[in-house]
């Protein structure tokens, strides 16, 4: 447009290049929502941490004879359970799968101090809210004949590791 | 005129100094006549929140009850406590909790304001909700205050997240537990529910992580998504008219004819002031409406302050003879049994007792899509501006019976329920 017109001019004249205007518009508000768009999303990544600095998912509980035939420790601070039937372990989570509280031993098995949800000794749900049996989680021996538990990876409950 | 300015002394400007002062800060004198009234209410920064003139309705207490005034004169006391208590508190694990022993012991007034913070928080989370009541029961989301009512609702939900970040930051057994529960809660949700979580608590489990960021939400995001949330509120007030009235009939008043129903005076007001004469639509009401409104300046003023007074009162004397709770330092090992949530969350922990998804995400969810979809079903007109009208029976018992039950769960939630969540009795 040239510099001198006026808008009475405007008005008048239907504009030269009026489409190539509008998809250049068009284009430009696209582009502009987009990159919003965008910035918004890269909070979201942002804001959710890559790593994270609390309990590692592997970690070490000590040797198989730290726990003796027969028993059932509970290591609250790592939110597991120690099976251990003769030869046979397994790690049990005592995390409830209702609301995240820990469940503590009972003679049944375990049970919620929260709502009330019960467990049997392997983990199936037997009353209150619970939605899913407590899931049993992946036990190894170490090289350096530590017993090591990955959180990170279940396992079907039953599966025992032979020591 | 300006001869006589421009040959005035230098003592003269001096003697004159206080009043020049006074006036070029305050351009109105304390009015006295409708015109100043007006002038002040318009050209006040700080009072221009109010439209020049209110409808007498709108200052009847028994209509508002002063609710929405005292929900953000709790907020203001939450924001001036809040700050203050910020000087002292550090969002660390190891730290948080001593800083709590602190206020108590050692800062000066430090458990006082802790204690206002505490009771201001629930007594917000409490007013929102009777306000929202309020305006449910007089059918005041109606048209053109749909979108309005809207924004209510997201007001609400911020107070309670609000509230539920806060309860996190003193690290004690009690928040810790709540925080546990309220987080697995949101875990539910579908599809996202898992990442919502660990977005949350910034990991796995609520630590220090999840403090921090309870803490940044608590004191930053929330506060300024609430703040601007309110401006639109009041902003959309005096847009859609002022608050709701009766339409037309039962104005008490001069201008009530035979009927009850206010005559429109039809010759224009002699009288206009200032730019709002000007203003035309719907919004002012110069020269088009019975004169049944009052200026803002007194009367509405002189409202806000009684329930200004009263609040801060209010506040200060709980302040004064209960201290705010404080349980035990934070024991990942041992949830206390039971593990309990804040009482307005307790109707929430009732139903999720029962089932983690309907009662945590399913039923509340519903709720709130009720609650916002409401005006927009509810077309019909009359109704609006009475408590309790008899043409909205169906909507007010639908409304009721909701609120009933949450307070009937919220009952349960608290007193009849012991050790592992089971019935028990208080008596």
């Amino acid at each position: 447009m040239a510099v001198g017109k006026t808008s009475h001019d405007n008005q008048a004249v239907e504009e030269p290049n009026a489409g190539r205007r509008r998809l250049l518009a068009w284009l430009s508000s696209v582009g502009l929502f987009g990159s919003a768009v965008l910035s918004a999303v890269s909070n979201l990544v942002f804001i959710k941490p890559r790593a994270t600095y609390g309990q590692p998912a592997r970690f070490a509980i000590g040797k198989p004879d730290d726990f003796p035939p027969g028993t059932r420790i509970s290591l609250d601070v790592k939110r597991v359970c120690v099976v251990r039937e003769g030869n046979k372990l397994a790690a049990i989570s005592t995390t409830c799968t209702h609301l995240g509280c820990i469940v503590g031993i009972s003679d049944t098995g375990f049970a919620c101090p929260c709502h009330g949800s019960r467990f049997d000794q392997d983990g199936n749900v037997t009353g209150g809210p619970a939605p899913a049996p407590l899931p049993w989680f992946k036990l190894s021996l170490a090289p350096n004949g530590e017993l090591e538990i990955d959180k990170s990876n279940q396992v079907p409950p039953g599966t025992y590791l032979n020591v | 005129m300006s001869t006589q300015t421009t040959e005035k002394s230098a003592w003269s400007a001096i003697r004159e100094l206080p009043s020049n002062v006074w006036s070029s800060v305050f351009r109105n004198p304390v009015p006295s006549t409708d015109l100043e009234r007006a002038s002040t209410s318009f050209t006040n920064f700080f009072l221009h929140i109010h439209p020049v003139k209110v409808h007498k309705n709108t200052l009847r207490p028994i209509y508002t009850m002063g609710l929405g005034l005292i929900s953000i004169f709790l907020f203001f006391i939450l924001m001036a406590t809040g700050i203050l208590l910020m000087f002292y508190y550090v969002p660390s694990t190891t730290q948080a909790y001593d800083r709590m022993l602190d206020l108590r012991g050692t800062v000066a007034f430090g458990i006082f304001l802790r204690n206002m913070h505490r009771w201001s928080a629930h007594g917000m989370v409490a007013v929102v909700f009777l306000h929202m009541c309020r305006v449910f029961l007089t059918g005041a989301y109606k048209k053109p205050r749909e979108f309005n009512w809207v924004i209510g609702v997201l007001l609400l939900l911020v107070t309670l997240f609000m509230s539920f970040t806060g309860y996190l930051l003193p690290w004690d057994q009690l928040a810790f537990w709540a925080i546990t529960v309220g987080t697995s809660i949101a875990g539910y949700a579908p599809l996202i529910g898992s990442q919502i979580k660990f977005v949350l608590l910034g990991d796995t489990t609520v630590g220090q992580e999840a403090l921090l960021r309870f803490y940044v939400l608590h004191v930053a995001v929330l506060p300024t998504v609430l703040l601007t949330l309110v401006g639109v509120h009041f902003w959309r007030i005096r847009k859609d008219g002022g608050l709701s009235r009766p339409e037309g009939a039962r104005v008490q008043g001069p201008g009530a004819g035979e009927s009850g129903v206010v005559k429109l005076r039809l010759e224009p007001q002699k009288r206009v002031f200032g730019l709002q004469g000007f203003v035309r639509g719907p919004f002012t009401k110069v020269g088009n409406t019975p004169d049944d409104t009052v200026f803002s300046w007194p009367n509405l003023l002189m409202a806000e302050l009684f329930v200004f007074v009263l609040t801060v009162s209010a506040i200060l004397v709980i302040s004064l003879f209960f201290n705010a709770p404080l349980e035990e330092p934070v024991n990942v090992m041992h949830p206390p049994n039971p593990a309990k949530a804040p009482w307005y969350f307790l109707g929430l922990q009732e139903m999720v007792s029962y089932s983690a998804f309907w009662g945590g995400i399913g039923i509340p969810g519903l709720m709130v899509a009720f609650l916002i979809a409401v005006p927009y079903f509810d077309r019909n007109p009359k109704g609006v501006g009475r408590w309790f009208a008899k043409e909205r029976l169906m909507a007010n018992t639908i409304f009721l019976s909701m609120v009933i039950l949450n307070v009937i769960f919220i009952i349960i939630g608290t007193f009849f329920r012991g050790p592992n969540w089971t019935f028990v009795s208080p008596f």
